[in-house]
């Protein structure tokens, strides 16, 4: 009886699990197109439900104010990551004359956007289910559906537009830092020549592409993520922190199962290319 | 007496499995100040919600001018929202924009002011609570009173035929307090406006109200006018007015 018990509880606890995942994703969904569907309501110019200014401000403290923080870190990952190419190189052949056009081909079609996002995911996405929550939880949710303003396009729309062309710009000045970091590392630490680790020759117009499409698939997921945990959040001040690590765990598993799956479907649809 | 303006026929809300409303039905009629009064965590808040939609009542009728609106959609409840204001218990006024641009937020969405309409207006409303001074201040710089009282502007921008004011004189100071009661009143006096107060604050149930209903374990206890329950003999009654920790009623969690 006991053990009949203990298998329904656990086939129960399984089903139960299933219906939540199936419901986040389904939330997340219906976020993300109630927020596009936000970004066109609101285009018009001095619309009510957008604060004048709102995405610049956004970007500002999205891409300036991660400024510092994603270009140091950016810069010791390309670092460490050619030191350590070649340092293996050194052992094996001592040729490093690849290390450079692979170096850029892996940073553009794939470091530099999924480092680039799981950074901001940290910073970004904290800040977003932090602001977010704390509004939740003090009722200026509930006061700006009073006021006639759907909370999706007053709180989420600027925030997924300046998360989207942040996190492209980012990605693609983190590029050319990993880049410069590490020719500067393998040029002083193991003498290899500038021109030839500066060779972009691998990069073809589909790494290019590719690295593109994930930067800005992460820079959508980041803001809808984020926004999702904040608008949950509940209770007080406890809610907020809860809602503020679920934001962080969950935009940066967004953006590593992005890349998994935008990864795997570019090599199905362009095996060579990639 | 004519037909209730608001009505709530047997409402029932429970959360996590708790119940808090068990059977509440009260009705409010056009033009009155209505107080809804209890001990903390009674449902007097989550009652006035279900009025606006920000809450759905999981069994039960509510009736608002003659429409039932208990299962209206959201897109329903946004035509009830512009009749109906609510001026929440800690003011809730969004912290990134100023007082002007706080009360400017209805008038351009509502009333469909463009931005340099909607600011005139704004200070007009704020003038009305004495907060013009203000207008280009952001709501952290200000006192509690004082954001209270551009939380009433604010509300006051839709032209509600009804507000619903969440605990409007808790936290503040004697003097705010009777201050937002005679802004209550003259509101209703003067401009029509049906008021629906949740309070525990004594002197505004005995200061303004035209009626009171006492909820107590998820119902209306009593209902009346305000002398009528200074003279009620209940013990119950009288426990919560006189502010006795010792007595027949029941207060979960103490």
């Amino acid at each position: 009886m006991a053990i009949r018990q203990s298998i329904h509880r656990r086939i129960y606890n399984l089903g139960a699990s299933a219906i939540g995942t199936v419901t986040v994703v389904r939330d997340l969904w219906l976020l993300f197109i109630g927020a596009i569907a936000g970004v066109l309501r609101t285009m018009r110019r001095n619309d009510p439900s957008r604060r004048p200014g709102e995405i610049w401000r956004q970007m500002h403290s999205m891409g300036n104010r991660s400024l510092v923080f994603l270009v140091v870190t950016l810069g010791f990952i390309g670092m460490v990551m050619v030191y350590q190419s070649c340092l293996q190189l050194a052992r094996v052949t001592g040729d490093y004359s690849q290390v450079g056009p692979q170096f850029i081909r892996l940073a553009v079609s794939d470091f530099a956007p999924t480092l680039t996002s799981l950074m901001l995911a940290t910073r970004v996405g904290a800040g977003i289910a932090a602001e977010v929550g704390s509004m939740k939880v003090t009722e200026q949710v509930d006061a700006l559906r009073m006021c006639g303003v759907a909370p999706i396009d007053f709180l989420i729309s600027p925030r997924l537009v300046a998360s989207f062309i942040t996190t492209i710009t980012m990605s693609i000045l983190a590029c050319g830092i990993m880049y410069g970091a590490g020719g500067l590392t393998a040029h002083y630490s193991f003498g290899v020549n500038l021109n030839i680790f500066f060779d972009p020759s691998n990069v073809r117009n589909s790494h290019v592409i590719l690295g593109l499409i994930k930067a800005a698939s992460f820079g959508i997921a980041i803001p809808i993520v984020s926004g999702y945990c904040g608008l949950a959040a509940h209770g007080s001040s406890e809610g907020v922190g809860r809602a503020t690590t679920a934001a962080v765990i969950g935009s940066s598993f967004a953006v590593i199962a992005l890349d998994f799956v935008i990864s795997t479907l570019a090599l199905l649809v362009m095996p060579g290319g990639v | 007496m004519s037909a209730p303006f608001i009505e709530f026929r047997g409402v029932q809300q429970g959360f996590g499995g708790k119940p808090v409303l068990r059977d509440l039905s009260l009705d409010v009629q056009r033009g009155e100040v209505f107080f809804i009064i209890g001990t903390s965590g009674v449902g007097k808040s989550v009652t006035i919600k279900h009025l606006i939609g920000l809450l759905r009542v999981d069994a039960g009728e509510i009736w608002f001018d003659g429409q039932r609106v208990d299962g209206y959609t959201e897109q329903q409840f946004e035509g009830i929202r512009r009749r109906v204001g609510m001026v929440f218990q800690n003011s809730t006024l969004f912290d990134s924009l100023t007082l002007a641009d706080n009360v400017a937020l209805p008038l351009r969405k509502h009333a469909g002011l463009n931005t340099r309409q909607a600011h005139a207006e704004a200070l007009d409303l704020l003038r009305r609570v004495d907060m013009h001074d203000y207008a280009l201040r952001y709501p952290a710089e200000l006192s509690d009173g004082m954001r209270k009282r551009a939380a009433i502007a604010r509300t006051l921008a839709g032209k509600p035929e009804v507000m619903l004011f969440d605990e409007p004189t808790t936290g503040l100071d004697p003097i705010s307090a009777r201050r937002i009661d005679a802004l209550i009143r003259e509101l209703a006096d003067s401009m029509g406006v049906t008021a629906l107060v949740v309070s525990h604050d004594l002197p505004s149930i005995f200061g303004i109200a035209d009626r009171v209903a006492f909820l107590y374990q998820g119902r209306v206890y009593s209902i009346g006018a305000p002398a009528a329950l200074k003279t009620n003999g209940d013990a119950i009654v009288k426990q919560f007015l006189n502010g006795e920790s010792a007595g027949p009623m029941e207060t979960p969690g103490f």
